[in-house]
């Protein structure tokens, strides 16, 4: 069995299709597409021996194949509020820089996240980011709010967190109670842009801190893999449900490392999902959950292990 | 780091007293208040908690009078005003259109306003004040404070007066005494008083 890796496409708009073309038939997928004026970015898994190749037709039309480690993951940023001590920067740079390393990133403002005391998460907040794969926390300045408001952003969150805030790595672990997946130290309010080298250097190791979260989940995944490959899954959604076509978002159906989230509305759509036949006999309903998302009325696809169904697209 | 006369930050984390003064540096060069603040000094501690800033004005804008932006061209039946500058065009319509009503406020082209004589004195009009840039700056100041502090402060007291400003917020409820007992000391210590 091929191994896919996931890659970034970097290269014009002129003969792009060729690559897209190229991929498919390599049997890669394209998970996200991007144009911008004259660039085109595809966000891809192709097979790992296949790398070379697509390099080589590329290089004529000075496309760039790189390896981008969060591809095919959604990620979410939680931010304590929405006002203008944590926004622009800090949560939004965090959430652009992941989003070059490959990742769907979402952006979630709390209503009540700031202030030690009153800081709180709700059940809307806490179901949405738990539709996420990881999700990075933008907190703040002092150890002492940290401490004791972190506790309270963190109750009932599922997924690995990684933490980003201004005291170093080492006071973030002390105060940090049970430890989280990741701790990225001097990244905490910021009023400027991130520009330089240090600062830029501190979410390099927030993407190294995030890839290597996902990698140990990944590695977990290989030992009881999917029925089905979440983007395989959405290459046949986005070929057989022809609304998803006419969608204007700019990810209409988005993958995330164990399933899908199709921006359709749920009450419609679901059942047609459900029944989509993914290979001879076997249909959507019957290796994944087809569930309403709390993100808007959107649908959210979680696909089930080998181990539970017994198929293995 | 603003060029400020006197600029300090102090707290009991370190750390926190690091990002702090990079905070207002970057508020205050966005806001545009470095030229406008003379003196300030910061206290955070997030154990009490409380946030203080307290500091001082360099030098306050003047009032804008019609004679700063325009020439006052007096006709025999009529007054012209030609504007140089249209920054403050808005406000000076909306005062002449008060006080002499919009029937005799005339607006051929975009630089010329036209007043029938006998409704006001050249030298009334000329002088005529038509914005107060100090009541914006007051605001920016307060804005700017709020923006530095911490978030989740949200109970404060402000005050700006006099070239002098200070601004105290915390997530509890404020003691009655706060400026007296923690204000008052900081602006000793700049020198001046309260």
């Amino acid at each position: 069995m091929t191994t896919l890796v996931p890659v970034t496409y970097k290269g014009g708009v002129y003969r792009h299709d060729e690559i897209m073309d190229l991929i498919d038939d390599l049997g890669g997928y394209i998970v996200q597409k991007h144009v911008m004026a004259q660039d085109v970015v595809l966000q891809s898994f192709v097979p790992r021996d296949d790398i070379d190749l697509i390099r080589e037709i590329a290089k004529p039309l000075a496309g760039q194949v790189t390896e981008a480690p969060l591809v095919g993951t959604e990620i979410a940023v939680v931010s304590p509020s929405l006002e203008i001590h944590h926004l622009p920067h800090t949560a939004c740079d965090i959430a652009e820089y992941l989003r070059r390393s490959g990742a769907k990133t979402n952006m979630v403002g709390l209503s009540r996240g700031f202030g030690k005391r009153i800081a709180n998460l709700n059940d809307e907040e806490r179901d949405i980011i738990n539709e996420h794969d990881l999700a990075v926390y933008a907190l703040g300045t002092f150890e002492e709010c940290i401490q004791q408001k972190f506790p309270v952003l963190r109750r009932g969150i599922q997924v690995p967190i990684i933490v980003t805030a201004s005291p170093d790595r080492e006071a973030l672990m002390r105060i940090i109670d049970p430890p989280v997946e990741g701790y990225v130290g001097g990244i905490g309010r910021i009023m400027h842009r991130f520009k330089r080298p240090e600062e830029l250097a501190k979410l390099d190791e927030l993407v190294d801190e995030v890839s290597r979260t996902l990698d140990a989940r990944r590695d977990a995944l290989a030992r009881d893999p999917l029925s089905v490959f979440p983007p395989r899954l959405m290459a046949i959604i986005e070929e057989r449900i022809h609304e998803v076509s006419m969608l204007t978002h700019p990810t209409p159906v988005t993958a995330q490392m164990e399933g899908l989230r199709v921006k359709l509305p749920y009450d419609p759509y679901a059942p047609a999902i459900r029944s989509l036949e993914v290979a001879d006999g076997v249909t959507v309903g019957d290796i994944a959950d087809v569930t309403p998302s709390r993100m808007r009325n959107y649908i959210l696809i979680r696909i089930k292990p080998f181990s539970e169904t017994r198929i293995l697209v | 780091m603003p060029p400020l006369n006197y600029f300090v930050v102090e707290s009991p984390d370190a750390v926190g007293r690091e990002a702090y003064e990079r905070i207002a540096g970057d508020v205050l060069q966005d806001l545009d208040l470095i030229k406008v603040i003379d003196r300030l000094h910061i206290c955070v501690d997030p154990k009490v908690p409380i946030f203080v800033a307290a500091g001082l004005l360099r030098h306050m804008p003047r009032a804008i009078r019609v004679s700063d932006f325009a020439n006052v061209n007096p006709g025999e039946k009529e007054t012209v005003l030609d504007i140089a500058d249209e920054t403050y065009l808005a406000p000076l319509l909306q005062k002449l259109w008060a006080r002499f009503g919009k029937e005799n406020v005339d607006q051929p082209d975009r630089f010329t306003v036209v007043l029938p004589k006998g409704v006001v004195g050249d030298e009334e009009l000329e002088g005529l004040v038509v914005a107060d840039p100090s009541e914006t700056l007051y605001k920016d100041v307060i804005y700017a404070l709020q923006y530095i502090a911490p978030e989740g402060f949200k109970v404060r007291r402000q005050y700006i007066k006099d070239g002098k400003f200070y601004y105290v917020a915390s997530e509890d409820t404020l003691p009655a005494d706060i400026v007296e007992r923690v204000v008052a000391p900081i602006f000793e210590r700049m020198g001046v008083s309260l």
